[in-house]
């Protein structure tokens, strides 16, 4: 009895410190992250910058403060309990000694620059001078392209990038699945072969931006090859500069059949040639990589399946969709997930081959952001950038969610 | 990991007694294999033969598939492209290659010791580190580089290696990928181990590690990869030319030749052939952690 209640209370004293200590992490991280002016110049004396943080960021700490204080409880409470136990007591901080550096890391790079954005977003802010709080007006400023044509960018962005992720997305998949088919046979010389088809995907987005961008010149050879193939069946193809060429998809077909789109109804042009360039460049770039994906999934089906299915007499094509889609179903929602984020937000290509042009119709939401929060159009408007970010991530995250159920509920039916 | 992947593709097709339709088919299906590898790789080789081209011959249409005279001067001229304060090409090599390889390596430590204690230890909050590891997966990356842009200066850490290295030592991805891998390796080994009195940083170092040096390497590669290809964040974080590494100098260079894309390609042959080449050796790794990432993720 009196040995328990020794053991108990030598928990206490390191329950204490652990809360201490968590309070602590948290708040030199928030004070860190808290939002005020930033720059070195801010810094020049750890007393500038508390006045600083008090002037503008002590809600932000307080509510930090709260949230840590909260998680110390908890932690306290377990150290508490593993205490008296002398196993669990070296496993638990042993446990923690691995994974401080990756906790540490995360919570200043990742979780307190999140809440300091999520904060920023809800001010007018330059780094340079204190953010001022402006409620929601940075995102009602967002969407105001909606009423106001000369405000279109975010508005036109998001367009853009849908019309990117639907063909990306759509285009990438079912090529990978195709490719991973093809190749799912045993080979010869496959380091030779490995190493061809997944060159595109290993090198950096900058050179394979780099080289298309010269492949799609006036004088490239995109349009040489074009203007050779057309050459064959008797059409004079006249070469166009791709990456500079605003005119849209459907403003195409219209124009085919004789009418216009004017410029006003801009979200009725459908994806430009310019934009459809960069999503041709990005679809040879990811192709290969889920390809990878799909082959370790094929490799998994297994063959009895194909063997039972040919003694009943299924061909090849009915093997293909009775057999190898729904087994890999897991797989392509995996792929249809990663190539969403990813092409929601494109920014390599825009940022090096157009810059947003030709007439804005490759502009994307990271490209807003980059330019709006480094000022490279006009002032610094970080609140703003972080505007764009947050609602960018919460489209991403509504449609993850959508595809998921969609396609998880495709599963339950085998 | 996937040994299956492997097996499968190494036993080579036996080719005894056949009928002549076999034959065929194989030949059809190597053709295949070298049409989509051409299609693959054609982008490359016109770089590759454009960076030896002359300014006339780069830009000239209709464009000529070898180059008239082969100018290796187009390579010395990027060698020694100079855009002053210290911006030199080997420097941006140098930072490149210290970089990744830094990166790469702090990566494989810190993750390997977090993956250890989340796939063989058993602690109050565990299961509640590794459901907040997953969910910061899905955060977009921009969504944090540009506003850790503002702590950086904070910190007075923009313009130096610091900025990508210290946020950078670590990765949900990879960490998620040891400990998945670290789970398959039997228990045997560190009973005995645990039972000689060793503690975990022991039985990290003596027997998980060596036992799973193919998957280390993997995340090395995959990593040195990344930060090799990595655009945005040296874009934002590195701004003196002194710093600058390979992508973006590359990007700049594009604007210091103008229409001068032979050396535009030399630049980007020089950045991607390490790449392709580490590619060549390491393929199977390269390839099984992104097949391992897709399979078991």
């Amino acid at each position: 009895m009196e040995k328990r209640i020794e053991q108990s209370r030598s928990g206490t004293i390191p329950a204490i410190w652990t809360f201490i200590l968590i309070v602590l992490i948290s708040l030199i991280i928030a004070l860190f992250n808290a939002p005020t002016v930033g720059g070195p110049r801010a810094m020049s004396s750890a007393a500038a910058y508390l006045s600083e943080v008090r002037h503008t960021g002590l809600p932000y700490i307080i509510a930090v403060g709260i949230g840590a204080a909260i998680l110390g409880f908890f932690a306290a409470r377990a150290v508490k309990q593993s205490w008296s136990n002398q196993m669990r007591r070296n496993t638990l901080l042993t446990g923690y000694a691995f994974l401080a550096p990756y906790l540490l890391v995360t919570l200043t790079f990742t979780v307190g620059v999140l809440l300091f954005a999520l904060y920023i977003s809800f001010t007018s802010y330059d780094i340079f001078t204190p953010p001022v709080w402006i409620g929601l007006q940075n995102y009602a400023r967002a969407f105001r392209g909606l009423v106001d044509p000369i405000q279109k960018d975010f508005i036109q962005s998001l367009y853009n990038v849908l019309w990117y992720t639907i063909i990306v997305v759509s285009v990438q998949t079912s090529l990978a699945i195709l490719l991973a088919v093809l190749l799912n046979t045993p080979m010869r010389f496959q380091q030779f072969f490995r190493t061809i088809f997944y060159a595109p995907s290993v090198t950096s987005s900058v050179v394979i931006t780099l080289i298309f961008m010269w492949l799609y010149l006036k004088t490239g050879y995109v349009n040489f090859v074009l203007a050779k193939i057309l050459g064959l069946v008797g059409v004079h193809w006249e070469g166009i500069s791709w990456l500079g060429d605003p005119r849209g998809l459907i403003e195409l077909i219209v124009n085919a059949f004789g009418g216009s789109i004017s410029s006003d109804l801009w979200y009725l042009k459908g994806p430009s040639i310019a934009w459809m360039s960069i999503m041709f460049q990005n679809i040879y770039t990811t192709v290969p990589t889920f390809m990878v994906m799909f082959l370790a999934a094929l490799q998994d089906i297994s063959p009895t399946l194909y063997e039972a299915a040919s003694i009943d007499g299924a061909n090849g094509r009915q093997q293909f969709f009775k057999i190898t889609l729904p087994m890999l179903r897991p797989i392509i929602l995996l792929v249809v997930v990663l190539g969403t984020i990813g092409a929601l937000q494109v920014f390599d290509q825009v940022y090096l081959a157009t810059q947003g042009g030709p007439l804005g119709t490759s502009l994307t939401p990271i490209y807003l952001t980059f330019t709006e929060a480094l000022g490279k159009q006009g002032p610094i408007r970080m609140g703003y950038a972080m505007a764009l970010a947050f609602t960018l991530a919460v489209i991403i995250f509504v449609i993850t969610l959508v595809q998921r159920r969609i396609l998880e509920r495709g599963t339950e039916l085998y | 990991m996937d040994t299956t992947v492997e097996k499968t593709l190494v036993t080579t097709p036996r080719v005894i007694g056949k009928p002549a339709s076999f034959y065929i088919g194989q030949t059809l299906r190597y053709l295949l294999y070298l049409l989509i590898g051409l299609v693959m790789f054609t982008p490359f080789i016109l770089a590759f033969l454009g960076s030896f081209k002359t300014d006339a011959e780069i830009t000239a249409y209709p464009p000529k598939f070898l180059p008239a005279k082969w100018l290796v001067q187009n390579w010395v001229t990027v060698w020694k492209t100079d855009i002053g304060q210290g911006g030199t090409f080997p420097r941006w090599l140098f930072n490149t290659s210290f970089l990744s390889v830094t990166l790469a390596f702090l990566r494989v430590i810190f993750c390997s010791l977090a993956a250890y204690s989340f796939a063989r230890m058993n602690f109050p909050g565990k299961d509640l580190a590794f459901t907040f590891m997953l969910s910061t997966m899905m955060i977009p990356d921009a969504v944090k580089l540009i506003p850790a842009y503002v702590l950086m200066t904070k910190l007075k850490l923009i313009n130096t290696f610091w900025s990508l290295i210290l946020p950078g030592i670590v990765d949900a991805g990879s960490i998620f990928l040891l400990t998945q891998f670290f789970k398959t390796i039997p228990k045997d080994l560190e009973e005995a181990a645990f039972i000689d009195g060793a503690g975990h940083f022991q039985i990290y170092r003596t027997v998980i590690l060596p036992l799973a040096r193919p998957a280390l390497l993997t995340v090395f590669i995959l990593q040195f990869q990344g930060a090799w290809n990595d655009f945005l964040k040296p874009l934002l974080y590195l701004n003196t030319p002194d710093k600058y590494v390979l992508n973006v100098a590359l990007s700049i260079f594009q604007q210091q030749y103008k229409a001068q894309w032979n050396l535009t390609l030399v630049g980007a042959m020089v950045n991607a052939i390490p790449i392709l080449i580490l590619f060549f050796i390491f393929s199977r790794y390269y390839i099984q952690g992104v097949a391992y990432t897709g399979v078991k993720g």
